[in-house]
């Protein structure tokens, strides 16, 4: 019961990031700004509900569910930094998306 | 006004796809058609039986089983002619790939892909899944080591075009020899279950679909594999 709550929690925490994420990448003019929105939907509107997914699988246990959201969950949370990692790299190294303003050594180019 | 008609539009699509998940309410379900009920009876069950719990692969490889034999052939084709297309093309190398953290988290995802790969194609007659999606997937990995390292990773480790090519031919040769061994046991072209049997030492192995299965799920990994390889080919530039 108070795994399912949990998981109920984590679910509906997932909903709103998914909605944050979605206005995000409607609103934000930037790349770099709207790769945040798509990390902010993918991370938190992915990965904590597959997390919640697996609580209340394991509430009502169903054993073999919970692992697979287990595993889908980690692998979410491999995947998803390394492609957001592997966009931005690419963007900035090619200088494909110009960078406004660099927060490491104050200066813009 | 775009804006407002692009709002108009979605909110028209969302109560289009409202009304079509929800019209099961209102009507009565569909009744299974004749042919629906026989393959559903007799998939593992009935007398006509493909030894597979799986209906649709039982299907594609047992019941419409020479459909499946020349799509494979087509695609075949497909992939010859486009070795044959690039056979002229320079190899060289640019570039060594992304960072540390990408090559890492690609080496993790690669080799779950690999896994899951291999677990699609061998169990295709007992979940879904099969040859065909197990190759699909084994592609990708392919394409992953590609995006991330590089065509030199890729062949380096032994992965070249003419030996995806072999395999690919491999595959083929595997899916003909078991299409054609009924026929020499007098048996119908591609026929199932007389000929092979169900089970190994207890084993449900459906008769043909397993090695049916693993041989396309050579075939089209190894097929996409190449197709992959030359089209990451670098561009030429002239200067």
């Amino acid at each position: 019961m108070i795994l399912a709550s949990i998981g109920l929690i984590l679910l509906i925490a997932g909903v709103i990031c998914d909605v944050f994420g979605a206005i995000g990448m409607h609103r934000f003019d930037n790349f770099y700004l709207r790769l945040h929105a798509a990390t902010v939907g993918t991370i938190g509107g992915k990965f904590y509900p597959l997390i919640g997914v697996a609580l209340i699988a394991a509430d009502m246990r169903l054993w073999p569910i919970a692992g697979i959201a287990l595993l889908s969950a980690l692998l979410v949370m491999i995947t998803a930094p390394v492609g957001s990692h592997a966009l931005a790299f690419a963007a900035a190294e090619k200088n494909l998306v110009p960078i406004e303003k660099n927060e490491f050594t104050g200066d813009s180019r | 006004m775009r804006a407002r008609l692009a709002g108009m539009l979605m909110l028209g699509m969302i109560i289009i796809c409202l009304a079509y998940f929800l019209r099961s309410l209102f009507t009565s379900t569909p009744e299974i058609s004749s042919l629906g009920k026989f393959y559903l009876q007799n998939s593992y069950l009935g007398e006509r039986s493909a030894g597979s719990p799986e209906v649709v692969t039982s299907i594609l490889w047992d019941y419409r089983g020479l459909d499946t034999y020349f799509e494979t052939a087509v695609l075949f084709l497909a992939i010859i002619s486009a070795v044959s297309v690039f056979r002229n093309m320079e190899h060289r190398e640019v570039g060594d790939g992304f960072t540390g953290i990408t090559k890492t988290g690609i080496k993790l995802v690669a080799f779950v892909t690999f896994v899951t790969s291999a677990s699609v194609a061998f169990h295709g007659h007992l979940t879904p899944g099969g040859g065909f999606q197990g190759g699909s997937i084994l592609a990708a990995v392919s394409l992953l080591v590609i995006a991330g390292f590089s065509k030199g990773a890729l062949e380096g480790n032994g992965i070249t075009k003419d030996r995806a090519l072999a395999i690919r031919t491999l595959g083929l040769a595997i899916i003909t020899a078991v299409a054609f061994y009924p026929l020499l046991e007098g048996f119908n072209f591609m026929q199932n279950l007389p000929v092979y049997p169900v089970r190994i030492r207890g084993l449900l192995i459906s008769g043909s679909l397993l090695l049916y299965n693993v041989a396309e799920f050579l075939a089209v990994g190894a097929g996409f594999t190449i197709i992959f390889l030359l089209l990451s080919l670098p561009e030429v530039r002239r200067e």
